[in-house]
């Protein structure tokens, strides 16, 4: 949860650009920015106490004695994502926001209310040789789907974050249950029972969250060569039908049915075997890679934080968390400089260092904790979670069945049946 | 007649254990959550229940300043404060209007505010939302001031109606005869005697603004306009990515509840009377 | 206080108690009274019409539109309320709501009649009602985060039930509990309330009824159904139809009981206030502010039919004392 929120896909995005434009680079003020003299407005998603607004708040400092620029904040906290379309409506909306690729989509994209921000590919990285285009890989853009106007840059990542299986690879019985990571699903069941006899339980998981429980799943079908976006577009159902659906859903209720997961993972509310997990009750707990961040301050002495794929999974997901325009944003170019000017390494850095979170660019070390997450991430190609499935199919038809698998009221081949079901009435009722 | 039954039946004894059941389990929650507040973040996690080690004050300190309640506490007092006065300010002289007048039309007006305290909030919170943006007042404690004064206008003119019904006419007739205004009758004669129903609407309607959450989660949103509920709810959805110091947050709890407590253990009594008073005839 | 709505003694007949001034025919009073009538309601009646009766209209409008707040609104007519009751969703929370109000209803009423039976012979009353009326006036994320810590596997629910040889207590805090969760903490808040107002309305009644039907050998429960019950008849019927709005609006208590986290909780747990919230402020999409709307309208005309036909079954003769 902690992640569910943000959920679905997580996070990411970043966007918005920012602002402060003036100094960046050498336009002052370009467009619409002049009566404004480069200053913007900007709303955060970050609360004013948490790391991230502290990186942002020191790179806007820096700006504002660069350029001259004022930035108008508001530090508004995860709400931001239902604040941001009433705020358009009602032509109040910042010049920069910020929030996960997915809400970005979601709330504005979809609706064709994003900027495209490609210009600030264009922009020089100031006090740096190149372009934003060399330091942002392609690769994040390329997984985004497109707004109605084409554009796959409405949103500029400062934070990367992807999804995998984290445990403590200092844990003797985690060592001795797993000598190196399984290949195969079956493997990861052997690790299981090795724990099991040993006492330790294999997965730790909020069972009232379905968004980091349905990453197995996600994992599952991606490794089967089933691409969830496409699943969920379907407005007869009938892709459900086919066996490789069913094959990963049986590899689920496998975890369920094999009581893999730890006892009582269906009574409790987040973030109770979060902490049980970093209290070494569990081996895995399946999260972003927020979670190394969220139990920084929990874990023992000793822990050392290692992470992998739920065994098949081809491709690791990823999420951006950055900065997005509106369209109606009044000072898009003071912003946009400010997007180039957060870029920078020196400031950018900030939130490997300070937040502990992983950056876009690659010249950033990852924090230590996260040095394996890093390079999944490093493959040539990543993809969104669930595929970037859209709108409100995530909590109208996959989350309350996929409960129901995973606290293991129902088979595989009911909540293959019962999905297919709801995803048919889904689309009637869209319109 | 209360304890004329010496010999209470075993029902009776039993009903007399539940209610002290109930009565020690709340104090115990709120005792409970007195505790844990000064407790560090991770010791809770790890046992939910235990003294404080060495009691911190941290977590306060934390949560007024890093965490916002300090400026969330003072928009809730301002907002809440000010709009009670407000809606009382309005509700008192309609609902000595509608109490003494009788006819046709003070009857429909009674019954149209009456009928406003069957309409959920749920039903106004959208269009009340795309008005205040259309006038600039979302994300203003202005707006949310304004809203609650309006929710406010069923149940206090309706609660006052009450009072000044109760309260007998003579003394307006002596103060007519002395030639006094309307103005004057009402200010000097009537609101005196009605000060008790006056406060009593007062704490109340601060009391439903002081805790509402689903308005102010709508129309406020940065860290200098929150109210208390928002602040605490923005808090616990902050703990996706940087993780929760429930120290911190039981510490909000706190100062959203000690108001609250305050004021009970002080008017307490006035309150529950008052409601009754109000509803009752 | 909706008992109000007819009730002769407010609208026409409250100044049957200024009755020297009824009496005296159209006199000074009496015309000052009129000339005032307007002047003094004319505030309160604006800002009520502008900020209440009027967004009730245009909540109205806004439901026969599809609309996402930032583009124009297409024009819907009946369309938003039919896929309304075709989505399982809002009749997840239809259901919910209802079964707020008449579960919840039952079970707080007959436990504030106990409460009521009981205090009244009790020692130290007036601190218990204090006590019991205090959770009303806390707000309901509190007893969500609460109920975490409370109710986990581990916790001194679970502990204390072991003392009482409960070794497999339920899953209190399981997706599928979750709307019994909140149905508890919502009968122990209101409880307390609707005992206070009630026990204040008891105390009105005077004590020789009571000594007279315990000369005649009237038991406790007798007393109860005899006296206390139809003196405050009134009170209890205004009581019910209170409940009836306010179990409608729950909203916060939901949120936080099964959120915890930015997500919206399970919708096994909705009411029709979260699916509004929702569908107007949702997450990852763009705003349904015609279904948000559809959903609110219909949630009011449950309310209004709930509340009329209450009305109707609650009513008697007022007891004269």
């Amino acid at each position: 949860m902690g992640r569910t929120t943000m959920s679905a896909r997580r996070v990411v995005g970043a966007a918005t650009a920012a602002a402060l434009a003036l100094g960046a680079s050498a336009c002052g003020g370009s467009g619409d920015g002049a009566k404004a003299s480069g200053g913007f407005t900007y709303w955060s998603m970050w609360r004013a106490d948490e790391p991230q607004a502290k990186v942002l708040k020191a790179a806007i400092d820096d700006f504002t004695a660069a350029t001259g620029a004022k930035v108008n904040i508001t530090w508004a906290g995860r709400d931001i994502a239902k604040k941001i379309g009433p705020a358009i409506a009602a032509n109040q909306a910042p010049d920069l926001w910020d929030e996960s690729d997915d809400k970005v989509y979601g709330t504005t994209a979809a609706a064709d209310q994003a900027l495209d921000l490609s210009p600030v590919l264009q922009l020089q990285v100031p006090g740096e040789d190149f372009p934003v285009s060399q330091v942002l890989p392609a690769k994040y853009f390329d997984m985004l789907p497109k707004d109605p106007s084409g554009s796959n840059h409405y949103v500029i990542p400062y934070e990367i974050v992807t999804n995998a299986m984290f445990y403590n690879a200092a844990d003797p019985a985690i060592a001795a249950a797993m000598p190196s990571p399984p290949t195969d699903w079956a493997g990861l069941l052997k690790v299981c029972d090795a724990l099991k006899a040993a006492g330790k339980a294999c997965i730790a998981s909020e069972g009232e969250d379905p968004w980091s429980n349905a990453l197995y799943f996600d994992y599952l079908l991606n490794g089967a060569g089933v691409n969830v976006s496409q699943l969920a577009a379907d407005k007869s159902g009938a892709t459900w039908d086919a066996p490789a659906v069913l094959t990963a859903a049986q590899q689920v209720e496998q975890l369920v049915k094999g009581g893999h997961l730890i006892e009582g993972y269906d009574a409790t509310k987040y973030p109770t075997q979060e902490t049980n997990w970093a209290s070494g009750k569990a081996a895995f707990y399946m999260d972003g890679n927020y979670v190394t961040a969220e139990v920084a301050k929990q874990v023992p002495a000793g822990w050392k934080m290692a992470s992998m794929l739920p065994p098949t999974a081809k491709t690791p997901d990823a999420n951006l968390i950055g900065f997005a325009s509106p369209k109606r944003a009044k000072n898009a170019a003071a912003a946009q400089k400010f997007i180039a000017f957060f870029l920078q390494k020196k400031h950018l850095a900030g939130i490997s260092t300070t937040a502990l979170n992983l950056t876009p660019r690659a010249d950033i070390p990852a924090p230590a904790e996260l040095a394996d997450v890093q390079k999944a991430l490093d493959a040539p190609a990543v993809r969104l979670g669930f595929d970037g499935v859209s709108g409100s199919w995530l909590p109208k038809v996959l989350n309350e069945n996929y409960l129901d698998l995973w606290h293991g009221k129902t088979t595989a081949a009911q909540f293959v049946a019962k999905c297919k079901a709801d995803q048919v009435s889904y689309w009637q009722t869209q319109g | 007649m209360r304890r004329r039954n010496p010999a209470a039946g075993l029902a009776s004894r039993i009903g007399t254990g539940a209610v002290w059941l109930v009565v020690a389990a709340d104090l115990l929650l709120v005792l409970w959550i007195l505790l844990t507040s000064l407790r560090s973040g991770p010791d809770i996690l790890h046992h939910a229940f235990g003294l404080p080690t060495s009691p911190q004050t941290d977590n306060y300190t934390t949560a007024l300043d890093e965490g916002g309640f300090a400026r969330a506490a003072l928009n809730s007092l301002l907002t809440a404060g000010l709009s009670s006065v407000a809606a009382v300010v309005l509700a008192a002289p309609c609902a000595y209007a509608l109490a003494r007048r009788r006819s046709r039309t003070s009857s429909a007006l009674t019954m149209t505010f009456a009928m406003g305290l069957g309409v959920p909030g749920q039903v106004l919170v959208v269009p009340l939302f795309v008005g205040l943006s259309r006038v600039s007042l979302t994300d203003s404690d202005l707006g949310l001031g304004l809203v609650y004064v309006g929710l406010a206008m069923p149940f206090t003119v309706f609660l006052l109606t009450g009072f000044f019904s109760g309260i007998p006419g003579v003394l307006e007739e002596a103060a007519v005869l002395d030639g006094a205004g309307p103005v004057r009758t009402f200010v000097q004669v009537v609101l005196p005697v009605a000060r008790g129903g006056l406060v009593t609407a007062f704490l109340l309607q601060f009391i439903t603004a002081w805790n509402e959450t689903l308005f102010a989660l709508v129309l406020t949103n940065s860290q200098g306009t929150i109210t208390l509920p928002v602040a605490l709810s923005s808090f616990v959805a902050a703990q996706q990515f940087n993780g929760l110091d429930f120290g911190t947050m039981f510490a909000g709890v706190c100062i959203i509840l000690a108001p609250m407590i305050a004021l009970f253990s002080w008017m307490g009594s006035r309150i529950i009377q008052g409601m009754t008073v109000g509803i009752g005839k | 206080m909706a008992t109000t709505i007819d009730d002769p003694l407010r609208t026409g007949a409250p100044r049957g108690r200024s009755a020297p001034a009824s009496r005296a025919g159209v006199g000074p009073l009496e015309r000052q009274r009129r000339r005032m009538f307007w002047p003094f309601t004319a505030p309160a009646l604006t800002v009520y019409a502008v900020l209440f009766i009027a967004p009730v209209g245009y909540a109205l409008w806004t439901s026969l539109y599809k609309w996402d707040g930032m583009g124009a609104m297409d024009w819907r007519g009946p369309q938003n309320y039919i896929l309304l009751f075709r989505d399982p969703r809002f009749r997840t929370s239809l259901v919910n709501t209802l079964e707020l109000m008449v579960i919840g209803g039952t079970i707080t009423f007959v436990l504030s009649f106990a409460l009521t039976l009981v205090l009244r012979e009790m020692r130290a009353r007036l601190f218990a009602r204090s006590v019991l009326f205090f959770p009303s006036l806390v707000n309901g994320m509190v007893f969500g985060i609460a109920a975490g810590f409370l109710f986990s596997p581990t916790g001194p629910v679970n502990q204390a039930l072991k003392l009482f040889g409960v070794t497999t207590p339920p899953k209190w805090l399981s997706t599928d509990n979750l709307l019994p969760m909140v149905l508890g903490t919502l009968v122990w808040t209101a409880t307390g309330y609707y005992t206070s107002i009630i026990m204040a309305a008891v105390d009105q009644i005077p004590d020789y009824l009571y000594e007279a039907a315990e000369l005649d050998g009237a038991g406790p429960f007798q007393r109860f159904r005899h006296i206390t019950l139809p003196c405050a008849w009134d009170v209890i019927a205004v009581c019910a139809v209170l409940w009836t709005v306010s179990s409608v609006k729950i909203f916060e208590l939901i949120l936080l009981y099964g959120g915890s986290t930015n997500a919206y909780p399970p919708v096994s747990s909705w009411n029709t206030a979260v699916y509004v919230y929702t569908e107007a402020f949702p997450q990852g999409t763009v705003p349904r502010l015609g279904t948000a709307t559809a959903a609110a309208m219909a949630s009011l005309v449950m309310v209004t039919l709930i509340t009329v036909v209450l009305r109707r079954l609650l009513r008697r003769e007022p007891v004269e004392y």
